[in-house]
């Protein structure tokens, strides 16, 4: 059904015969970019059917060549001469993509303990990071389905239970070998969940205080340039230092997250997340402020609606929304299914090529990792993903998954885990 | 008459007696079936004694019959509900309504094992209760199911039709054979025991009753009547089994009675595949189960995405479903009973044939609900239900664009609120009249020209990659 | 303020005698609702006994007659509330009770009925609770001393409850086999008549075929008196009584059918408004049937969904005739009854059909559409004189008459 991967290595140069595809003209800079490894340095070289680059450019090419050199990539454009010294892997029907990004995830305890205090409202002192279990199943099979980063956050069950960490899903890493950032950025729940809770406070006016209170304690700690053990993190927030990403849903809390990080609170890094049910009747205000939007697991609204289907990605790139991304909110849904997400918002009306966007180099935008990952291009890690076709469609499945230039998934070797 | 005293022989005839009938039997629902057809063709003679012949045609669409023939730029014709021709050169009745799938796709409706929610809030009685105009049995037509089960009934989707939406009832029996019930287990051993012993002493009374009139007919007493049914083959035995164990326990009880399991879960199923194919069984799968191996087993175990298609290569039937069987509104898109296809899309992921995940979700679950002599492909007199449309029925984008049961449309998606706005169908094949309603077509030239690339020929059946993302614009 | 009239032109239209102090009034409107046949700008009525004896525009009225005059006021027939519990006990039952009559619970001294009556209600339907086939409604005025003062009409109509169930459809094909049944009884039993008339030899010359002939009394052949719960079947089969099916969905309406088959009588159909509702599923089978619905005047929604419907004025433009019933079966909303009303026609009700929907049709509902309900010659004087447009929400009650007397309001001739 699907051919073998065939793994060439080559010391040659395939100048002859790689015509380099036309839809994606080399830039000058690229040309002649592959230098050849240095002694002790490892390389290796992917020539795929299709290379979604993911670059600001959205460049495509079909066939494509990767070029990895140690952690980082170092090439990727059209086919063109490969110094000696790399590896090639040879995979003519397969398509490479970056490796996919989760940025609302659970899974880094391996289930669904450890995720809040349930005693304060707000515990920005806290990070979740202590809680990871490395290389834990969820962490492997969301690995063998192409997502290698996640931001493992604190539930919602109250507003804050601190701050999320920013990891890798290397099937073989140790914590030190996993995390991209410690902290990556807070977590806030600011409705729909955390007001269930009458001892932590029952009404969303009430969440909105506190969660304000909050970040007006940090920033008189700022200005009082006093040194708060408590508030250390949060006082990164409100400077933008660190981003945050805000548990919202609905018109009304979208509303007031948008109103509250967006306007009243312009040096922070808001990420809006889920704006599930009704919360797409707000997605023009959420454009017009230009505020990020992490969408799911809900990717579509009925019951607000007026009886047609609204896919919650088309609904919010129709209004123009900056940055669409999609979570799974795993255990939700599945990690491994992170694709699906974006899969099911371009059944239900989002582009095809927005909904790969929103789960490669958007969630990298949207918290300004993007200079690491989310993207096919030089000096960015090597996190790369070869797929047995169109990366949003179920049938494909994933063929090898290299994580900062190492394999950490293959099919053949580590058999089909999803 | 013997009497039996050895038990080893006993199971050795036993065995081959159940061979002698079981065996054949394996094709007597069909042959029931056929008889049933003949009824209702009697039945339809008697119609059309009475009213005029209704004619439909599907014309120029490319029909994936179900079978694996696909037929490029043909024709279905109904009449009166049942499909009186498939093919290129068919004659269609002036009389006959039409609908034109120029560019679109023609596949047998999709038949759901287990279905939950479609038929309303119904009070046991389906044919006294359905809700032929439930929102969740369009938004299941809209999705591509003409036929579903529930509470083992098989039924039609029969919108805005009250009138035979009963297909088949009670076709299978759900049994209990597991090893954490050793008790339950030994109990339903001994009366798959009794009820052969009993058919064979059954068929030995008649033949020798010929020349001893005499002779005293067996009794049937204590003879559990679904078990001697499910070896008379007049239903099928259905269990839900994970277990790697059970399942084996399960392969051989059926090989020992010659019947066929229905094992619904099937999770460890790929571990003893082999097993399962020679027991003849079927597997009713959810291929995104997923259940971790335990640690300390060193053999296989768990689940695998692989699992419909190890099952399929060792010789058992696979039948897709969702793992919600519901219909989900609650914002969760592509798990429910809506998502059949996306499902089925999964069991391609871990290697089955895109012609056998079809048949997963047409005639193999057809064939376990009994009803495979009237739905789950494209056949001349089988019912006349197929949906349309815009490209592989497994592909994500693909939406129905019409859905006809037993020859009547009954879901257009350009005429209803659910899903008419996205990527509406090109206006050139829409009829004029319809292109001036359709205030959505024109709102969205935007997105009906982005969708364009997308809608680019899905490639042929079998081939995968289907359909790229479209090309991102260049340079600005 | 009001005076005393003469004028030149004696009507020619009253025939009866006049006697000013009898009961005969000649009332003068700025505009008459006649429901039936449009408004009547400067109405002038005369009632008489009871009884509505002339309507017409600018009539003449004889000298001697007493007038009310109040070109200010607009009169509409008194609004008819078909189908109600107000002022009893709910108690609900899931029989098969066809003779059941709600009456007996009646308390004519409860408050509730003065209520309504003020705000115009001049007619009431009250049902029998309960599922199944509870019992047949009765006819009311919401005044009067005793029980016996109260009813209208003690045969309104059967309440059949039904829903998509197979119990339901049983209830339903069971009670007809009883009429089959009651049917076939009928006909031994005159087969048998007609055979010993036969065997006396007195009625040779008459035959079988014309069994009705009434030449002798004693030779009159009675059929035998149906069981008391067959026998509002028997009536519904014969128009005698009328039937009100209440569902809550179109699959009800589809099953309802199923159950019915070829049987033909006439039923009307209350349909549950609840906030979702798919009836729209079904607009066109009913309307085309022209069928009476009993529903409140409520804007539903597409279940599942925020889409608005309009089921009232969709089934009135398909053909179907609209009798409301108030939302909630309270005092409030009987007083609010006609804005609600007119919120469905400000979204898009016809006018016309709206006024019927308070009147003409839920009278017809309770099998008195020839008595009352509108404006018209020889109708009951059930009259409700408002300040304004029965359909804005400022309009007040002036006066209420009910049976030709004023119960409500400060009229002076």
């Amino acid at each position: 059904m699907v051919s073998k991967l065939s793994i060439v290595a080559v010391g040659l140069s395939l100048g002859a015969c790689a015509a380099p595809h036309k839809q994606g003209e080399p830039r000058d800079a690229e040309l002649g970019a592959i230098q050849p490894l240095a002694e002790g340095e490892q390389g290796f070289a992917l020539r795929c059917g299709k290379v979604f680059t993911l670059n600001d450019a959205d460049d495509v090419f079909s066939p494509g060549l990767v070029v990895v050199r140690g952690s980082k990539v170092d090439y990727a454009g059209p086919v063109i001469a490969l110094p000696a010294g790399y590896e090639l892997v040879d995979a003519p029907e397969l398509w490479a993509t970056p490796g996919l990004i989760d940025l609302h995830s659970h899974i880094q305890t391996g289930g669904w303990g450890d995720i809040n205090d349930m005693v304060l409202a707000m515990n920005p002192e806290y990070r979740t990071s202590p809680t990871i279990v490395p290389a834990n199943r969820d962490i492997q099979r969301a690995c063998s389905a192409g997502v290698t980063t996640l931001f493992g956050i604190p539930g919602s069950g109250t507003n804050n239970s601190g701050f999320g960490v920013l990891y890798k899903t290397r099937c073989s890493g140790s914590y030190e070998g996993c995390v991209l950032a410690d902290p990556g950025g807070m977590k806030v729940a600011q409705a729909y969940n955390p007001e269930r809770r009458g001892d932590l406070g029952a009404t969303r006016t009430g969440m909105a205080w506190t969660i304000e209170d909050a970040l007006q304690r940090a920033q008189a700690a700022n200005a009082a340039g006093r040194d708060d053990k408590v508030l250390a993190n949060l006082q990164k927030v409100v400077t933008g230092e660190l981003p945050v990403l805000i548990h919202t849903a609905g018109s009304d809390a979208v509303h007031t997250t948008i109103e509250m990080w967006g306007e009243r609170y312009p040096d922070t890094r808001p990420v809006l997340s889920h704006g599930c049910f009704d919360g797409w009747k707000v997605a023009p205000y959420a454009a017009r402020i230009g505020i990020p939007v992490n969408l799911g697991p809900r990717t579509f609204d009925w019951r607000q609606s007026e009886g047609e289907w609204v896919g919650t990605p088309e609904r919010y790139a129709k209004a123009g929304a900056n940055l669409i991304t999609v979570n799974t909110d795993a255990p939700v849904m599945p990690q491994e299914e992170l694709f699906l997400q974006s899969t099911m918002g371009a059944r239900y009306g989002a582009d095809s090529y927005l909904m790969l966007k929103a789960c490669t180099v958007n969630p990298a935008k949207s918290f300004g990792i993007d200079d690491k990952v989310g993207s096919l291009q030089p000096g960015r890690h090597a996190d790369i993903v070869l797929w047995h076709g169109d990366p949003l469609d179920p049938r494909a499945s994933v063929e090898s998954v290299w994580i900062e230039g190492k394999l950490e998934y293959d099919r053949v070797r580590d058999r089909q885990r999803f | 008459m013997k009497s039996w005293i050895d038990r080893r022989s006993l199971s050795f005839l036993a065995f081959s007696a159940c061979m002698g009938f079981a065996l054949p039997s394996f094709a007597s629902p069909s042959a029931a079936q056929e008889g049933e057809k003949k009824e209702e063709a009697k039945a339809d003679d008697k119609k059309k004694e009475e009213k005029k012949d209704e004619w439909f045609a599907v014309l120029n669409g490319d029909v994936f019959t179900g079978t694996g023939a696909v037929l490029r730029g043909a024709t279905v014709l109904s009449k009166n509900g049942v499909i009186e021709a498939v093919g290129h050169e068919v004659e269609v009745p002036t009389e006959a309504k039409t609908l034109d799938a120029t560019g679109l796709r023609v596949y047998p409706g999709l038949v759901a094992i287990n279905s939950a929610g479609l038929f309303g809030a119904t009070g046991g009685d389906f044919a006294d209760s359905v809700d032929p105009y439930n929102q969740r049995m369009t938004l299941a037509l809209a999705s591509g199911i003409t036929t579903a089960g529930q509470s083992n009934v098989a039924l039609k989707l029969k919108r805005r039709d009250i009138k035979g939406v009963v297909l088949r009832e009670r076709y299978l029996a759900t049994l209990s054979f597991t090893n954490s019930n050793p008790q339950g287990k030994r109990e339903m051993f001994e009366r798959f025991d009794r009820a052969a012993r009993y058919l064979r002493d059954y068929r030995d009374w008649e033949e020798k009753k010929r020349d001893n009139k005499d002779l005293k007919e067996p009794a049937a007493s204590g003879v559990d009547s679904t078990v001697r049914s499910i070896l008379e083959g007049r239903v099928l035995a259905r269990f839900n089994a994970s277990n790697r164990e059970d399942l084996l326990e399960i392969a051989r009880l059926a090989q020992r009675f010659g019947f066929r399991p229905v094992i619904d879960g099937c999770i460890e199923g790929w571990t003893v595949a082999d097993e399962l194919g020679r027991a003849g069984a079927y597997a009713v799968i959810t291929p995104r189960d997923r259940r971790d191996k335990e640690e300390q087993l060193v053999r296989d175990g768990g689940s695998s995405i692989e699992n419909a298609a190890i099952l399929h290569r060792s010789g058992v039937q696979v039948c897709v479903i969702p793992s919600t069987t519901g219909v989900d509104l609650g914002g969760i898109a592509g798990r429910d009973i809506l998502h059949l296809p996306i499902e089925a899309g999964f069991a391609v992921r871990g290697g089955l044939t895109d012609q056998a995940a079809l048949e997963a979700i047409t005639i193999v679950p057809a064939r376990l609900l009994g009803v495979s002599h009237r739905v789950g492909s494209l056949e001349k007199g089988k019912d006349c239900d197929l949906i349309v449309l815009d490209g592989d029925v497994m592909h994500y984008q693909s939406l129905v664009q019409f859905t006809v049961v037993e020859g009547k449309l009954v879901y257009d998606k350009s005429q209803e609120l659910f899903y008419a706005h996205i990527r509406p169908r090109p206006s050139t094949q829409l009829a004029p009249e319809e292109r001036k309603d359709k205030g959505e077509a024109e709102e969205t030239p935007k997105e009906g020209s982005e969708a364009k690339p997308e809608e680019a020929p899905k490639e042929g059946d079998g081939e995968k990659p289907a359909d790229p993302p479209k090309d991102p614009p260049k340079d600005g | 303020m009001t005076i005393l009239t003469t004028l030149l032109a004696l009507a020619p239209v009253l025939t009866g005698p006049v006697d000013p102090s009898g009961g005969l009034v000649a009332i003068k409107v700025g505009r008459a609702e006649t429901v039936s046949h449009g408004p009547i700008d400067h109405a002038v009525i005369l009632v008489d006994n009871g009884k509505i004896v002339e309507i017409g525009a600018d009539l003449p009225v004889a000298r001697g007659i007493p007038v009310i005059d109040r070109p200010e006021w607009v009169v509409m027939p008194g609004l008819v509330s078909c189908y109600t519990r107000l002022g009893v006990e709910s108690r609900a039952g899931q029989e098969f009770n066809p003779e059941v009559s709600p009456t007996p619970e009646l308390n004519p001294r409860h408050p509730d009925y003065k209520e309504v009556l003020e705000a115009g209600v001049t007619t009431l339907g009250l049902y029998p609770p309960g599922t199944g086939v509870p019992g047949h409604a009765s006819a009311l005025r919401p005044k009067g001393k005793t029980v016996a003062d109260m009813v209208v009409d003690e045969d309104a109509y059967l309440k059949v409850y039904f829903r998509a169930n197979s119990a339901s459809k049983k209830l339903v094909r069971d009670a007809w086999t009883k009429v089959d049944e009651y049917d076939d009884k009928v006909k031994k039993a005159k087969e048998k008549w007609d055979k010993d008339n036969k065997s006396k030899g007195s009625d040779k010359k008459e035959g079988e075929a014309k069994p009705d002939d009434k030449k002798d009394d004693k030779k009159t052949f009675v059929p035998p008196e149906p069981d008391p719960k067959v026998k509002p079947f028997v009536q519904v089969r014969d128009g005698e009584l009328g039937m009100l099916v209440s569902i809550t969905q179109s699959a009800d309406w589809a099953h309802w059918l199923d159950a019915i088959g070829e049987r033909k009588f006439d039923y009307a159909l209350r349909v549950v408004m609840t906030r979702e509702i798919d009836m729209y599923e079904v607009t066109e089978e009913i309307g085309k049937r022209g069928l009476r619905m009993v529903m409140e005047p409520q804007i539903t929604l597409v279940p599942g969904t925020m889409r608005q419907r309009n089921l009232a004025m969709e089934f009135a433009k398909a053909g179907a005739k609209i009798a409301f019933k108030p939302r909630n079966d309270t005092v409030q909303d009987h007083v609010a009854w006609r804005r609600h009303v007119g919120e469905i026609v400000g979204a898009g009700l016809e006018r016309e059909a709206a006024l019927r929907g308070l009147t003409l049709e839920p009278a017809g509902v309770l099998g008195l559409d020839k008595q009352l309900g509108s404006l018209d010659k020889g109708k009951t004087a059930n009259l409700l004189f408002l300040s304004g447009d029965p359909l804005e929400p400022t309009t007040n009650v002036e006066a209420v008459m009910l049976d030709g007397e004023f119960v409500f309001g400060e009229v002076k001739e």
